[in-house]
């Protein structure tokens, strides 16, 4: 697939940039890039993956109330059904989640119970890689499976990597790629260019020949073909820096949505930012909980910190469904969390809980099924104290990458999985 | 480093140039200075005794040693510098005296510095030879004027003549007092409050008035902040919201919260022969209640932080004055996100503590008087030396129930030596080996690693630094990372315990150091620090050994420094002492 | 005669250039062949290399007159002095930047970072910094001797065979990737070999283990059995592997096409019968060196079918703009950027090793080298002012802005800049001029301009 001249500045430039060039860019390209300026925008599907990092306690996070094991397992942690965000007549939402809530109640949240895979592992970094790999056997797995998917859909002629990592802690093995260089984005401060005064060089033509002390490379006999010469790529590379550039700051300075102050919250915005921009991006990666082991591995202790971790999570991804609203892109974004373990049934003897294996997903988004999706791992039918997963999460991944991103799912996850309806159809 | 020497050298000669201007005596009837500077100043700094600063600056023995040194001396041959010292040369013939004198007499009266809300920087230097002063001043304009490329303008304002160089700097010489100003309107607000209502000047300000009270009369230099300005700044701003690091929130203990509340800060700086002060003051009152400073206050008139231990080849002490299970109830407070290393440590604590709640079953068990020691070790010649040295370091903690408390340590103590023995194990490291020798009386617990391996001969990996012990001793629990500073610190602790401390008065924080270990330690590590320097700083090895030496030696040269933090009549007060070796 | 990339006279391709009126040897020709063969020049150099001809530089190049072994065994101490227990190579990281900023011999270092490119050890493998040390002092041991040494060498090695899944390989369960790594990326190629190699290479290196960072041979995991590998049986081990899969011929077609790739041209793949001479020499002699310097003189090397037919890396890039300067900044924060940049020294991203070419270049890469010159040449900040572009100036070339301009033009493009960019620069260079009042600053502001124009992105 190769894209013309026209897709590719339509790609770089977004719609809204206009494209006044400056210092390092000719002429010439300033006016071909402004001609292509007439094509409509892409309306691509976003997807905003959330890496909750330390394993989630699904039990006290979607709580099965009236489940008597529920209580006979969590003497000090289980939480009373009065305080809960009730569902229906069996679940509910954790005390300090009034956000997902919400969102449950307007059908932009779909809970997927019992998700995991087979012989679950219950070592933090392997668990991970796991799920960052798509592999079980994550060893052999020399990329992440996003990696693979920017691989598939990035265009090195267009200069631009449809992925992009927020985050405060170092790259995550997920976004790994053989060919594209996804950026790290920890501010919004790194786009702009330091020291570029931003002046427009006259609209003068040019003659094709230099000045006359400097003649070009010259060999009469031989001569490479213009296919073969890089110097108008880099040019057009250093057109779309500049372009990207701008639709950052004029995004960065259009009014954004009310945020609480949590790191995590600030997170979002910069992606909904990056989508405002308008760059072309349609992989974010997300995390919240911090460097291995992670905030959500609580073995101690762990009513307080879950509680504030789940209200940072829950009230941050309100705050940025609001925000996406008010732009109408709430219908192509889909947000997906994943912890890398769910945590054991009955709590130990710290008053926390240790390391499990399945655990419920949380999709959100304006396409997507709200609700609660599959069946709940029943708490007498255990697998490694954890409850038993249903659905193999490769089969939640194929159903991103095929009918949500429209990326083939199979060179991604080695075979083929059957989708989950999570999505409207 | 060098290029910091000489340009500090430069810079004291260059206001000694500067100073050629000023002459104002306040004994020849020019008022303070801050009766001519304007009420909405940020930050002022005033050298009321700049012979003492002089003295320091000349005569002392830094100066000696930073200008016997062979780095200099080879700077001392560069053009530029050869060529300022013909420019310090013509000055002092001109000038009939040497520059030294002449610096002397051209500051003599006292020197200000001061930041406007505009951003314009003031300089005023009162002479003590008023005729001096005119004398350099007319020398050096008629030089300027020489300069073809230089443009000299001068204009009369409020009946001072006011000359104005090429880069915009202004200034003007009243009758001894040489004024100058980054910028032309900086210059003309001093004329214009000079001739208004006194109400107008700084003098007037209250907030002035109690931070040069709070500095006391015998400063050698003080200086006032507005901190109702600085607040406003985007940078200060954020740095007072932000505050997510437990341990500074430890240590700070009120700091913060105090910079918050406050509109002022007063500095001193007091000069006494050998010895330096730096005392700080903020006017804001840290409230009881305050959550974010109530664990490092006490009701008690007696309360406060115990005198730092002393054991041989202390490098520092410190003593804090800290409620831990208070500040740890705060938490939610003092760092609202819940971090992973903050849920790791409760994970880990979980474990070391057997589930015991941190906060009500195991800080609580704790004294707030908390002191850190740190000393330099010896090592075994039969062991090894280890490549990075590393210094001990010592947790000495009092506790309510020793009985109960000592088993409750023992266990977390084995259980954490077990830990670490296991996760090197894993990699294939040798772990360690608990014994409980009997020292002085006192029962310890040490964990210490078997003979290296024949594959670990030559310099030693950075664990054999390592021989952490545990030891209780009356109400005392000590945790050390070596074995040598565990039993010193017995020792140390029998004679107070026989003594019964007594508690700083008003102190919440102690920190000494001793510079003459310090040297020693970094001496120890020389080639580390100098293979750090070829990487950071990007020059050869050789240029690196130079920086080192030098900073050893200026190492060296200071004896001893103490700093503190406590509160006195409500005000926050910070002090710093510092001692030269003689 | 016409240069048609695909069809072009090998016999007139490999032979050495000789200067004549039509091709001379001129600025230009110099400052490619530093870029190539090395990380740019500094002044000095350009200047000498036009005093003394192609055939006398590239021999320097090659073999230096200074003492490279001294310089060497400096740095191998500096890097002994890492923590031997470190998981991070970060620190070796620094001192690797630092001997490509600094070493008299930088092809040795380009070489170097040409085989830790195809022996990759990928990013998030296991990896110790001690060990990986000595994986790069093994690669610049041999980086311009003899291959067959150097790939024997670099698969008995504790670091390559741990990040090979190679690091417990046991009778019972011999490593397939190991064995397919080796076949696929190392020697032959795909398309070349089969499962049953892939088996055979697997069994022929059991035996190999890594114990505390150390290879061990463990007797009794090795599978002494019969094997067949490429077509040959018998009861081979790693050192026999290596043997075998150096005898076909597609193993020395890889590794010279990578070269040409490396120090020729990306733009377009060569063809066999191109290669064919280089490739039949390389099969029998594996000499390294002996086919870097007949690249290096080649006519191809200096027509327009290599000039500027590569995109730098960040590496190439940033060492290239400091090299310049004369000087050396700390590599710490420097290697943070580079990785941030996509080259992560010592952790490429899979064991095919960077993929280079136009992937270095993205909207994010572009704002992120451009401001990293910002950076480098600004007078505060993590490299602390130490490139100061007015100094050299002055001491290499002259005080007059014109003169300044022209002067970092030519060293770091050799004044060939297309319309557009001399447009841009030639203002630049008045911008400088009318800030008269501070010329370090206009100076710094000006080599930036130049270092982030579209050809100095090309190698």
């Amino acid at each position: 697939m190769s894209l013309s001249r026209r897709d590719f500045l339509k790609q770089s430039l977004g719609t809204s940039a206009l494209v006044s060039a400056s210092a390092s860019v000719p002429c010439f390209l300033a006016r071909t890039a402004a001609a292509a300026q007439t094509q409509p925008p892409q309306d691509d599907t976003i997807l905003i993956v959330v890496q909750l990092a330390g394993g989630n306690d699904g039990l006290n996070t979607v709580v099965p109330f009236r489940d008597d094991l529920y209580a006979k397992n969590r003497p000090t942690l289980r939480l009373s059904a009065e305080k809960l965000h009730k569902l229906d007549g069996d679940f509910g939402f954790h005390p300090q989640m009034p956000g997902f809530y919400k969102l449950y109640q307007e059908g932009l949240l779909g809970v997927l119970h019992g998700v995991g895979y087979p012989n679950p592992n219950q070592d933090h970094p392997h668990a991970m890689r796991v799920w960052q790999s798509a592999d079980l056997r994550p060893d052999a797995s020399q990329t992440g499976w996003l990696g693979r998917a920017v691989d598939q859909i990035y265009q090195p002629e267009a200069a631009r990597v449809p992925a992009v990592y927020v985050g405060q802690i170092p790259r995550p093995f997920a976004m790994n790629a053989e060919r594209a260089i996804v950026p790290w984005v920890r501010s919004l401060d790194q786009y702009g260019l330091q020291g570029d005064d931003g002046q427009v060089p006259p609209e003068t033509p040019h003659a094709e020949a230099s000045s006359p002390d400097r003649a070009p490379f010259q060999q009469k006999t031989a001569g490479s073909s213009p296919a073969h010469d890089l110097l108008p790529f880099v040019q057009r590379v250093a057109l779309a820096a500049r372009a990207t550039s701008r639709q950052v700051e004029a995004a960065t300075k259009a009014p954004a949505g009310d945020y609480p102050r949590f790191q995590f919250a600030a997170t979002l915005r910069t992606i909904v930012q990056l989508i405002r921009a308008h760059l072309g991006i349609r992989i974010f990666y997300a995390e919240l909980g911090g460097d291995e082991p992670g905030g959500f591995d609580t073995h101690a202790g762990q009513a307080l910190n879950h509680g504030a971790l789940l209200e940072q999570l829950s009230e941050s991804i309100a705050a940025m469904v609001h925000d996406l609203k008010r732009d109408r892109l709430l219908d192509r974004v889909l947000l997906m969390t994943f912890s890398e373990f769910g945590r054991t049934v009955a709590e130990n003897g710290r008053r926390g809980t240790d390391h499990g294996s399945a655990q419920p997903l949380f999709v959100v988004g304006g396409k997507v099924r709200g609700g609660l999706i599959g069946q709940h791992p029943r708490l007498d039918d255990l697998e490694s104290n954890g409850q038993r997963a249903h659905t193999d999460f490769r089969r939640v991944y194929a159903t991103l990458l095929d009918e949500w991103l429209k990326i083939d799912s199979r060179p991604v996850l080695g075979s083929r999985f059957s989708p989950v309806a999570f999505l409207k159809t | 480093m060098l290029s910091r020497i000489t340009s500090i050298t430069i810079g004291i000669a260059l206001v000694a140039v500067c100073g050629i201007d000023a002459r104002a005596i306040l004994a020849n009837g020019n008022p303070p200075t801050a009766r001519w500077i304007p009420r909405d100043t940020v930050a002022i700094l005033e050298i009321t005794r700049p012979k003492d600063v002089l003295h320091l600056a000349l005569e002392s023995k830094l100066t000696e040693t930073v200008t016997h040194h062979p780095l200099f001396k080879q700077a001392a041959l560069q053009p530029n510098f050869l060529k300022f010292q013909a420019g310090v040369h013509f000055l002092e013939t001109q000038l009939g005296t040497d520059w030294q004198t002449a610096l002397k007499k051209l500051t003599g009266g006292g020197v200000t510095a001061a930041i406007t809300s505009k951003g314009v920087v003031l300089l005023i230097i009162d002479a003590e030879d008023a005729k001096l002063l005119d004398q350099l001043h007319g020398l050096l304009i008629g030089l300027a004027k020489l300069d073809t490329a230089n443009q000299v303008k001068s204009t009369e304002y409020q009946g001072a003549t006011c000359w104005e160089l090429a880069d915009g700097q202004v200034h003007t010489v009243l009758g001894g007092r040489f004024i100058a100003a980054s910028k032309p309107e900086g210059l003309k607000a001093v004329l214009d409050t000079k001739s208004g209502s006194e109400g107008q000047s700084l003098l007037a300000l209250p907030a002035y008035q109690a931070a040069k009270k709070a500095a006391g009369e015998e400063a050698a230099a003080r200086a006032y902040v507005n901190l109702g300005i600085v607040k406003q700044l985007p940078g200060v701003q954020a740095g007072l919201e932000k505050n997510t690091n437990p341990v500074a929130a430890l240590l700070l203990a009120g700091v913060i919260d105090a910079l918050r509340q406050s509109n002022w800060m007063a500095l001193a700086l007091k000069i006494d022969e050998q010895t330096l002060s730096l005392q700080t003051t903020l006017d804001g009152k840290v409230s009881k209640n305050s959550e974010l400073a109530a664990f490092a206050r006490s009701e008690k008139p007696d309360a406060g932080a115990l005198p730092n231990l002393a054991v041989p080849r202390r490098i520092a002490g410190m003593s804090l004055y800290r409620d831990l299970h208070g500040f740890y109830a705060a938490k939610d407070k003092l760092f609202p996100e819940r971090t992973s290393g903050l849920i790791f440590f409760e994970n880990m604590m979980g474990i070391f503590f057997s589930g015991r709640d941190l906060t009500d079953e195991v800080l609580s068990q704790f004294r707030p008087e908390i002191r850190f020691v740190v000393a330099e070790q010896k090592f075994d010649p039969a062991i090894g030396v280890p490549q990075v040295q590393l210094p001990a370091f010592a947790l000495v903690l009092k506790v309510w129930r020793p009985n109960e408390a000592a088993e409750l340590m023992e266990e977390a103590f084995q259980k954490a030596v077990g830990l670490v023995s296991f996760t090197s194990g894993q990699k294939g490291a040798p772990g360690f080996i608990l014994d409980r020798p009997t020292y002085n009386e006192v029962r310890y617990t040490v964990a210490y690693l078997g003979k290296p391996r024949d594959a670990e001969k030559g310099p030693l990996p950075l664990r054999y630094n390592f021989r952490p012990s545990l030891a209780c001793l009356g109400d005392n629990v000590v945790i050390s990372s070596a074995e040598s500073l565990t039993r010193d610190l017995i020792d140390t602790l029998k004679k107070e315990m026989a003594a019964l401390p007594k508690a700083l008065h008003e102190t919440d924080s102690l920190v000494e150091v001793n510079a003459t270990h310090l040297a020693s330690i970094l001496g120890a590590n020389r080639h580390a620090l100098v293979r750090q320097n070829v990487l950071e700083k990007g020059i050869s090895q050789g240029e690196a050994e130079n920086n080192i030496d030098l900073l050893l030696g200026a190492v060296k040269l200071l004896g001893k420094a103490t700093f503190t933090l406590g509160q006195q009549h409500d005000q926050l007060q910070a002090k710093l002492v510092m001692t030269l070796n003689p | 005669m016409l240069l048609d990339p695909q069809n072009i006279d090998p016999a007139w391709a490999w032979a050495a250039y000789q200067p004549d009126a039509e091709r001379p040897w001129d600025l230009r020709l110099a400052g490619h062949l530093f870029r190539r063969a090395g990380f740019g020049a500094t002044w000095p150099q350009l200047q000498q290399a036009l005093r003394d001809g192609p055939a006398k530089t590239v021999e320097r190049l090659l073999r230096p007159e200074d003492d490279v072994a001294a310089f060497n065994r400096l740095y191998d101490e500096f890097e002994r002095s890492i923590d031997p227990e470190a998981e991070s190579t970060d620190g070796l990281r620094v001192w690797w930047l630092r001997r490509m900023m600094e070493s008299p011999h930088p092809l040795l270092e380009k070489m170097t970072l040409f085989w830790h490119n195809h022996l990759a050890i990928p990013r998030n493998r296991p990896t110790h910094a001690l060990s990986l040390a000595e994986h790069l002092q093994l690669l610049r041991a041999h980086a311009l001797g003899q291959f067959d040494q150097l790939l024997d060498a670099a698969v008995h090695d504790a670091a390559m065979l741990l990040a090979l899944s190679g690091g417990a390989n046991r009778k019972a369960q011999p490593s397939l990737d190991l064995g397919r790594t080796f076949l696929e990326e190392l020697t032959v190629g795909p398309g070349h070999y089969s499962e049953s190699d892939v088996q055979g290479v697997a069994r022929a290196f059991t035996g190999f283990m890594v114990v505390r960072h150390r290879l061990r041979y463990v007797e009794r995991e090795h599978d002494d059995g019969a094997k067949k590998i490429l077509g040959r049986q018998g009861p081979w081990n790693g050192h026999d592997a290596v043997k075998i899969a150096l005898a076909q011929p597609s193993t020395a077609r890889r590794v010279v096409a990578k070269l040409y790739r490396w120090f020729i041209s990306e733009t377009e793949p060569p063809s066999d019968s191109l290669l064919e001479p280089l490739v039949a020499g390389f099969a029998s002699e594996h000499d390294i060196a002996k086919v870097v310097g007949t690249m290096l003189r080649s006519n191809l090397f200096f027509s327009n079918l290599a000039y500027r037919q590569r995109i730098k890396s960040p590496v190439e890039f940033a060492v290239g703009i400091v090299r310049g300067m004369e000087t050396v900044v700390n590599a710490e924060p420097l290697g943070h950027e580079l990785a941030e940049l996509g080259q992560d020294l010592c952790h490429p991203p899979t064991t095919k090793g960077w993929i280079g070419g136009s992937t270095w270049l993205t909207d994010a890469t572009w704002i992120r080298r451009h401001n990293l010159a910002w950076a480098l040449f600004s007078t505060a900040g993590p490299y602390g002012g130490k490139l100061d572009p007015w100094a050299v100036a002055r001491k290499r070339g002259g005080s007059a802005f014109e003169a300044v301009g022209r002067f970092l033009a030519d060293l770091y493009l050799q004044g060939d800049l297309s319309p557009a960019s001399r447009e841009v620069w030639s203002r630049a260079t008045a911008r400088a001029d009318s800030a008269k009042a501070n010329p370090s600053q206009g100076v710094r502001t000006l080599a930036h301009v130049v270092v982030t124009l579209p050809e100095f992105q090309l190698a």
